[in-house]
């Protein structure tokens, strides 16, 4: 077996393992395991949405205990000061009477950050985090910080429309590799919840992957190969998105004001990598950057007074773009469809 | 042995040329055969237009068309075939490969090129940089490229001919055998028949007469005696352009052109007879016209002399000879000698030479004719009815005619005269002669014609003098050099008329051909010589049915018309016909105004040609019409003759 067919295979068997274990804590919610697993293969960070009492801190929890990385916990509140995020320097009297400013770092340099309720504080120190999610570094006192790989930002946040929230920025928002939608248990899962929530013992989830091998995934993420059509494909996608474009579905046009930029293109590559890595493929299929596109691209467009007014989604949007945008060529759609 | 990389590589690319190959090959036969097909429709219909138009040996030829759209199919085929990528794509949607085919295809293209590796793929541009090229394609830096190059394989290997099918056949190339068979029935089936040539134009057919009789009669024109060298050179002309006609006839001429042929040597006849007191010499005419009005006994020659029918100008003259007393022809003379002098006054020498020409005619043929008449009067009852009856006639109309009968009969008589008888006649003139006054004027001859009468009939010298003058009157009088210039000219045209009738109808007039009923024509009432036409009804004539004409336009009644002229539906046509054009014989077409009509030419335009003629009696006419005074000088122009 090839030497990166193996790495392949181990990625998977590994993936399999952190399931499991996330599956010991969390009931059900397979979907938001997966495409929360993209996001940290593929080196990015995720926003989870969904109402309170869903498992979203729970779910970040536990997937932090399964990796063997330093976790950070920050609960956004509507007083939280920028610098609670990232640190301060405070004036220290050394033993010798002196005194000197000490950096008294905040929870931002861990390795996984749950940023829990992040649309409970305002949009400033919201902003706080803008630096350490694009440049993995934090500048304090003019000093600049780098953080520690894998270095990584899960958040939670409700629903927009829900009392105290602030929306995120747009700038921010788009930091985020994927927004994944946390959705209400079903019968099933909500028994098992139940029944495990209420007795005595609380599962615990093992721990399973360590740094190296997180960040050995990551590398391998980034090895997965992917054709020229289908990287064009992810382009024309993110180009449709633009409602200015000449190839925008009619829905971009009345729905959007604005369409995804280019981090939405890198991003719908990345997390195409990292869902065929995570199938055992070592390169990117059409049906990958099909796969992501929701949760790639829902966060980055930005509604028109009319698409509000309408009700339209951005999830409805994606899938015009996806279901009108051709994957290939014409003369060789017309082939293949005959 | 052989790096197992390297042949991984190899074995991805093999079985990736194969299938492309395939595909290619079908993609390119699928428009291969619709060019073929395109082509054998427009064959099809080529064939239909060559048999249309009964191009039989042509028609089979229309298959090529199958070949050149076949040609035409391949150039297609090539400008559009698909690089590796299309392959590629096409192949990994086929076999459900998820793009394993398209990304090695993609990452094992030439670094240098950024084309694949396949000598036969056209270049394919994309955005990589050189360096990203050689990093796709080299195991060190692309730890993925073998496992693709692997899962590829894998899924061309399970390919089968009919998962990676290309659609050859099309809903149009069904017409293929349609239009092959099109073609072949096209082929096969005999030619239309050939469309009715349209009619040759009229005249258009050749004609060829060994002898025309009547060119003759124009060809004589060259030893006419002429009026002058201007006329003699024209007459000439005119013959020799007969001869010439009369050659081509011979040879073989379009009837068209032998008929306009006649039309011009006619009009140079018509001219000729006109052209006496023309141009110049006209107000010499009107003068001397103007002059003989005063004379009521001139009334007829002068209008002879009017119409310029020089031979009824002579008729007229030698009538009045014959009729006219001797007082009466003295004053004939006069007037003629008056009109003579006016014409030559106003410069018409040709006009007053004619004129004393009559005027010397008019003494010695009045002579002659008292002679004459006195010698029959004195023979009295010896003379037989029809003498005394020519006697008679020759007195009242002084017909010429008349004059030769009685100079026939007299001679006979005289013939029969006893010497005795012929002695006393003598006497009886003698004494008869011997009571009249040399300058008595009256009914009669003169004495002196009396008296030289007498003395032919008293000897046999005389006598015979006296029958060979009989003789001479009673032959037809040749009449003056104008006279038989214009008799020569007269046969001449009658001689045209005889050549227009050997080639055949001159002219096509244009008329709407009637009902076979007889009933044409709009609302005609017949008239056919009895009936007036206006009657509510069966006022037709009695014509047979079958050779029916339309009726007459004008009249009320709805009678059938039997009989009549047939309605002329030409545009404007308003004309009046001239019968002198081939006296006795059938008109020729339609004239208008006073032109004679002209087979071969046109009459119907105003202006040209004897048109502008205008007899004595219009010359002035404007000023005497009802046209308003502040009119009239500018009507005067536009009709005053050119």
């Amino acid at each position: 077996m090839d030497k990166f067919e193996h790495k392949l295979s181990l990625a998977r068997e590994t993936t399999a393992k952190l399931k499991d274990a996330i599956g010991h804590v969390i009931v059900g919610q397979n979907d938001v395991v997966e495409q929360t697993l993209w996001g940290i293969l593929a080196g990015g960070h995720v926003l989870l949405e969904g109402a309170p009492g869903l498992g979203k801190t729970l779910l970040v929890r536990t997937i932090a205990s399964c990796l063997d990385l330093q976790f950070s916990r920050i609960q956004f509140t509507p007083d939280l000061m920028p610098s609670d995020v990232t640190g301060t320097n405070i004036l220290v009297t050394a033993a010798d009477g002196s005194r000197h400013f000490q950096l008294h770092k905040g929870p931002i340099f861990g390795q996984v950050i749950l940023a829990d309720e992040i649309n409970r504080a305002t949009p400033k120190t919201q902003s706080a985090l803008l630096e350490a999610m694009q440049e993995h570094a934090c500048t304090i006192a003019g000093k600049r910080h780098a953080m520690e790989e894998p270095f990584f930002v899960l958040a939670t946040e409700n629903p927009i429309e829900m009392e105290g929230t602030y929306p995120l920025p747009e700038a921010q928002l788009d930091r985020f590799l994927l927004k994944v939608i946390v959705p209400s248990p079903s019968e099933d899962e909500m028994t098992e919840i139940l029944n495990r929530t209420t007795g005595r013992d609380r599962g615990d989830a093992p721990r399973v992957l360590s740094r190296d091998e997180v960040l050995e995934m990551r590398a391998l993420c980034r090895d997965v190969s992917i054709a020229e059509p289908i990287v064009r494909y992810a382009s024309r996608l993110v180009r449709a998105s633009d409602p200015a474009s000449q190839g925008a579905p009619d829905l971009v046009r009345r729905g959007l004001r604005y369409g995804a930029g280019v981090r939405g293109g890198q991003s719908l590559v990345l997390a195409a990598k990292a869902v065929a890595m995570l199938d055992g493929r070592a390169h990117v299929a059409f049906a990958d950057i099909q796969r992501v596109a929701k949760p790639v691209l829902r966060h980055r467009l930005i509604r028109s007074f009319e698409g509000e007014a309408d009700g339209i989604t951005t999830d409805q949007v994606v899938a015009a773009l996806v279901e009108q945008v051709p994957t290939r060529p014409e003369n060789v759609e017309k082939a293949v469809a005959k | 042995m052989a790096n197992p990389e390297s042949a991984k590589e190899t074995k991805f690319r093999e079985a990736f040329s194969r299938w492309a190959r395939r595909v290619r090959m079908r993609l390119s036969l699928g428009v291969v055969l619709t060019g073929v097909t395109v082509g054998l429709i427009a064959g099809a219909g080529g064939a239909a237009a060559l048999w249309k138009l009964r191009q039989g040996t042509l028609r089979p030829w229309a298959a090529g068309a199958g070949i050149v759209g076949a040609l035409v199919g391949a150039v297609v085929a090539q400008r559009r075939r698909w690089n590796d990528a299309e392959v590629a794509l096409f192949l990994d949607a086929k076999l459900g490969a998820n793009e394993a085919i398209s990304t090695a295809v993609d990452l094992g293209k030439d670094p240098e090129s950024g084309s694949s590796k396949s000598k036969k793929d056209k270049p394919y541009s994309d955005q990589k940089s050189k360096a990203d090229r050689r990093r796709d394609s080299d195991p060190a830096q692309n730890p993925g490229y073998f496992v693709v190059l692997n899962q590829a394989t894998e899924a061309l290997e399970k390919a089968t001919a009919k998962r990676v099918k290309t659609r050859v056949l099309r809903p149009v190339h069904a017409t293929l055998p349609l239009a092959i068979g099109a073609i072949g029935f096209l082929s096969w089936i005999p030619l239309p028949p050939a469309p009715a040539l349209p009619p040759p134009p009229p005249g258009a057919e050749e004609v060829k007469l060994a002898e025309v009789k009547g060119l003759e009669k124009v060809i004589a024109l060259a030893e006419l005696n002429a009026r002058d060298d201007a006329q003699r050179e024209r007459l000439k002309k005119l013959a020799e352009d007969a001869r010439k006609l009369q050659q081509k006839l011979k040879e073989g001429v379009e009837k068209r052109e032998a008929q306009a042929e006649l039309a011009k040597i006619k009009d140079g006849l018509m001219a000729e007879r006109l052209s006496l007191g023309e141009g110049e010499e006209r107000q010499g005419l009107e003068n001397a016209l103007g002059k003989m009005a005063e004379n009521s006994d001139l009334k007829d020659a002068a209008k002879a002399l009017g119409d310029r029918d020089l031979t009824s100008f002579d008729e007229e003259m030698q009538k009045l000879a014959n009729k006219l007393e001797r007082q009466d022809r003295e004053r004939a003379k006069k007037t003629l000698e008056e009109a003579a002098e006016a014409a030559k006054k106003a410069g018409a020498q040709n006009v007053a030479k004619a004129l004393e020409e009559q005027k010397k005619r008019l003494d010695k043929k009045g002579a002659e004719g008292d002679a004459l008449k006195e010698l029959a009067k004195e023979l009295g009852d010896s003379l037989p009815d029809d003498a005394k009856e020519a006697l008679r006639d020759m007195e009242k109309s002084g017909s010429p005619k008349a004059q030769q009968k009685l100079a026939e009969k007299l001679d006979d008589a005289l013939k029969k005269l006893t010497p005795d008888e012929r002695k006393r006649l003598a006497d009886k003139m003698k004494k008869q002669a011997g009571q009249m006054s040399p300058d008595q004027m009256g009914e009669g001859p003169s004495k002196e014609d009396l008296e030289d009468l007498a003395k032919k009939l008293e000897t046999a010298e005389g006598m015979k003098e006296l029958e060979e003058q009989l003789k001479d009157m009673a032959k037809e009088d040749p009449g003056t050099g104008d006279g038989q210039r214009e008799q020569g000219l007269e046969d001449a045209e009658k001689g045209l008329g005889e050549a227009e009738q050997q080639l055949g109808v001159p002219m096509p007039v244009p008329m709407n051909g009637g009902k076979p009923d007889g009933k044409g024509g709009k609302d005609g009432a017949g008239k056919d010589g009895k009936g007036d036409g206006k009657g509510p009804g069966d006022s037709g004539g009695k014509g047979d049915a079958k050779n029916a004409s339309p009726g007459h336009s004008d009249g009320g009644g709805p009678g059938d018309h039997k009989g009549q002229t047939g309605v002329v539906d030409g545009p404007g046509m308003k004309a009046r016909a001239d019968g002198k054009v081939n006296a006795g014989k059938p008109m020729p077409g339609i004239t208008m105004g006073r032109t004679r009509g002209r087979p071969g030419e046109t009459a119907n335009i105003r202006g040209t040609g004897a048109l502008g003629d205008a007899a004595p009696s219009e010359i002035g006419g404007v000023d005497r019409s009802v046209v308003p005074e502040e009119y009239r000088e500018q009507l005067g122009r536009y009709f005053q003759p050119k």
